[in-house]
């Protein structure tokens, strides 16, 4: 009797039961495509952060950082200690090698550039351009321009050679008009005659240097196989309590969780254990920025949810509202013909429960898409479904549903069968 | 013969029942220290006019209500002492309701409103259903929805309904009052033919000749029992 009452309740009042199951749903869809994003939305503003730059810089451990003024180094080229190129691509093999997306090595060095005009000293820097590291049977292309995808390129970037010592260099955008050089001219540098194959505009200090092929950089040095500093982008996780903690002063249960989370400071922490010698240091102003976006997208995505969870309960209330006002006969005769108080709550709540299940099923399977849909139009990526959302979301419309109908059932359990039954007598 | 003769037992005492209700205008004194005693088998009928105290007494004799005041006993249980969820499986297993208004649920059949008691009471025997909905000569009837019932069709599946749970006491609230004359003469003598079997029943009532119908008339008049009579078309009278 008890499948029948509700069958014939779903029946009847279609009207009334679509629109709570409406509501249900919207506050549902809202739900899941806020959580959907919510919990892909770091590693999406990871990719999308990796092209503002490295998080993560490596140097010499005996050695201090560039003293670079105005962007010109002003170090003598020859000063400090030098990481070993060869070693690079340990950084692959760390612990969370996969969530390094680039390595872009770094040799900064003053050379004599001779023009038409006239002889100077000019800041350069040696890079990576498309770079293929190996390890194993696994190869990726790393370098510079990967890590900087803001720059503008007019031209190609200088080839590494081969094994050959490379005579391709590109020219930073006002260097380049300083010196009146165009593209396919040729410049010595370091008595050596030079191609322009690219000029570079990057809106920074490097646009006063030449960028050239690490190659040629060590060459001109003199010291082959050597780096300066590594920059190293990383998908991380966005900085909480514990990625602050200095490591050596955890338990070691507390130590594993931090050395298995990816935070920026683990990784370098990671990459310091595998380069010997050396410092990884994460870049914070990306990582501190990343944080607070996202605890500002998350606070929004809540309120929003919020929000729309609140508009179901208070749709859900006002339809259970009209629904009890119209059967209250039927209330009074079930309670006069001996049902309880309990019996008439399970009943309206059961109903409300089983379009709670239905109405955040279908939710979910919207939310999920929509969520997919925003994955695409804001990150370029669609958001996979996630079926560990599914139980929240219906635990969810359940609950809201439940909360939102508690005080029209609370009126129905206290409906007086005398004063109903009576009412049209 | 009356049963009410032969089965001299009380099974409904008021005694001193008083129930006030506290409104904005100040206090009303629906009955006001009533005292009635009813023997098992027997068929009261209660009148008077609106405002009378009935549908006061009603609510109190079907375990709707409670007294503020004096004491009612139910088959010798007195109400007042029941919790809530007491009084809720008393009313279920002791009264049984015959509505002037039928109440029907609407979308259940006829043979399901019956089981709709027994579902309430304890758990449903469409068996046992169906024999009540033949009892009241409805048994061709028993998938159609009230809507396509007569008026006294529903009345009857509303007297099957009261009789599935075989309770102690019928209480039947202007049984025939809207209903023409052949389907009251159906009902009433459906009435007379459970009395003669032994049920107890209260019946309030406006019209003068089916009160005859009882054993006994009661009338109301502010709260006050103002007369008490034997009824003269009563069976054992005849």
């Amino acid at each position: 009797m008890f499948p029948r009452l509700i069958m014939e309740s779903f029946l009847r009042q279609r009207r009334r039961k679509l629109l709570a199951a409406l509501a249900i749903l919207l506050g549902t869809t809202a739900v899941t495509a806020m959580l959907a994003i919510g919990t892909s939305v770091g590693d999406k503003m990871n990719r999308e952060l990796a092209a503002y730059g490295a998080n993560i810089v490596v140097y010499p451990a005996a050695d201090t950082l560039d003293v670079q003024v105005d962007g010109i180094n002003i170090r003598p080229a020859t000063a400090g200690s030098y990481l070993k190129e060869a070693d690079l691509v340990k950084i692959k093999n760390i612990f969370w090698r996969n969530n390094i997306t680039d390595i872009s090595p770094e040799l900064p060095l003053t050379v004599t550039v001779r023009t038409a005009n006239a002889t100077q000293q000019v800041p350069a820097t040696g890079y990576w351009f498309h770079h293929a590291l190996r390890s194993g049977d696994a190869s990726w292309t790393m370098g510079a321009p990967a890590l900087h995808p803001w720059w503008k390129l007019q031209g190609s970037w200088p080839s590494s050679g081969g094994n050959a010592i490379p005579n391709e260099i590109a020219v930073g955008s006002d260097l380049a008009r300083q010196l009146h050089l165009h593209l396919g001219d040729t410049l010595e540098v370091q008595n050596q005659p030079e191609r322009v194959a690219g000029i570079v505009s990057t809106g920074d200090a490097t646009d006063h240097t030449l960028l050239v092929p690490l190659a040629l950089a060590q060459a001109w040095m003199g010291r082959p196989g050597v780096v300066r500093r590594v920059y190293v982008s990383a998908l991380t996780k966005p900085e909480d309590a514990l990625a602050r903690k200095d490591p050596d002063k955890l338990s070691p249960k507390m130590h594993d969780r931090w050395y298995c989370s990816p935070y920026a400071n683990s990784i370098a922490y990671q990459i310091e254990e595998t380069l010997p010698h050396t410092r990884a240091e994460q870049i914070r102003r990306i990582a501190q920025g990343e944080s607070t976006i996202l605890s500002r997208i998350s606070g929004l995505m809540l309120l929003v949810a919020l929000a729309a969870l609140l508009a179901a309960a208070l749709a859900v209330a006002a339809s259970m509202t009209t629904a009890i006002v119209e059967r209250r006969q039927e209330i009074g005769l079930m309670r006069a013909l001996g049902a309880t108080r309990n019996t008439i709550a399970g009943l309206f709540f059961t109903e409300i429960t089983l379009l709670a299940l239905g109405g955040g099923l279908l939710g979910y399977l919207l939310g999920s898409l929509l969520a997919g849909r925003i994955g695409e139009q804001v990150f370029g990526s669609s958001i996979a479904f996630n079926p560990m959302l599914l139980p929240a979301t219906l635990l969810l419309a359940v609950v809201v549903s439940l909360a939102g109908s508690a005080p029209s059932v609370w009126q129905a359990m206290k409906m007086e069968p005398a004063t109903i039954l009576r009412e049209d007598a | 013969m009356s049963v009410a003769a032969t089965r001299p037992e009380t099974i409904i005492e008021l005694r001193d029942a008083t129930r006030e209700y506290r409104g904005h205008a100040g206090t009303v004194r629906a009955l006001d220290s009533i005292s009635l005693s009813v023997s098992r088998g027997e068929w009261l009928a209660i009148m008077g006019p609106s405002g009378s105290g009935k549908s006061t007494l009603v609510n109190l004799l079907g375990c709707l209500d409670r007294v503020d005041a004096g004491s009612v006993r139910i088959a010798g249980k007195d109400i007042n002492t029941l919790s809530r969820k007491e009084l809720d499986q008393f009313r279920a297993e002791t009264v049984g309701f015959i509505f002037q208004q039928f109440h029907l649920i609407p979308y259940l059949s006829a043979l399901e409103n019956i089981m709709l008691a027994q579902y309430f009471h304890s758990m449903t025997d469409r068996k046992e259903a169906m024999a009540a909905l033949e009892r009241v000569g409805l048994g061709d009837r028993a998938g159609h929805l009230p809507s396509e019932l007569s008026g006294g069709e529903q009345q009857r599946v509303c007297i099957a309904r009261a009789l599935i749970n075989q309770p102690p006491v019928l209480l039947a609230d202007e049984p025939t009052g809207n209903l023409d004359a052949a389907n009251q003469q159906i009902v009433t003598g459906l009435l007379r033919s459970l009395n003669q079997l032994g049920h107890t029943i209260l019946m309030v009532t406006h019209d003068p000749e089916m009160a005859q119908m009882a054993d006994r008339i009661v009338e109301l008049h502010h709260g006050r029992i103002v007369a008490e009579r034997e009824a003269s078309l009563a069976p054992h009278t005849s």
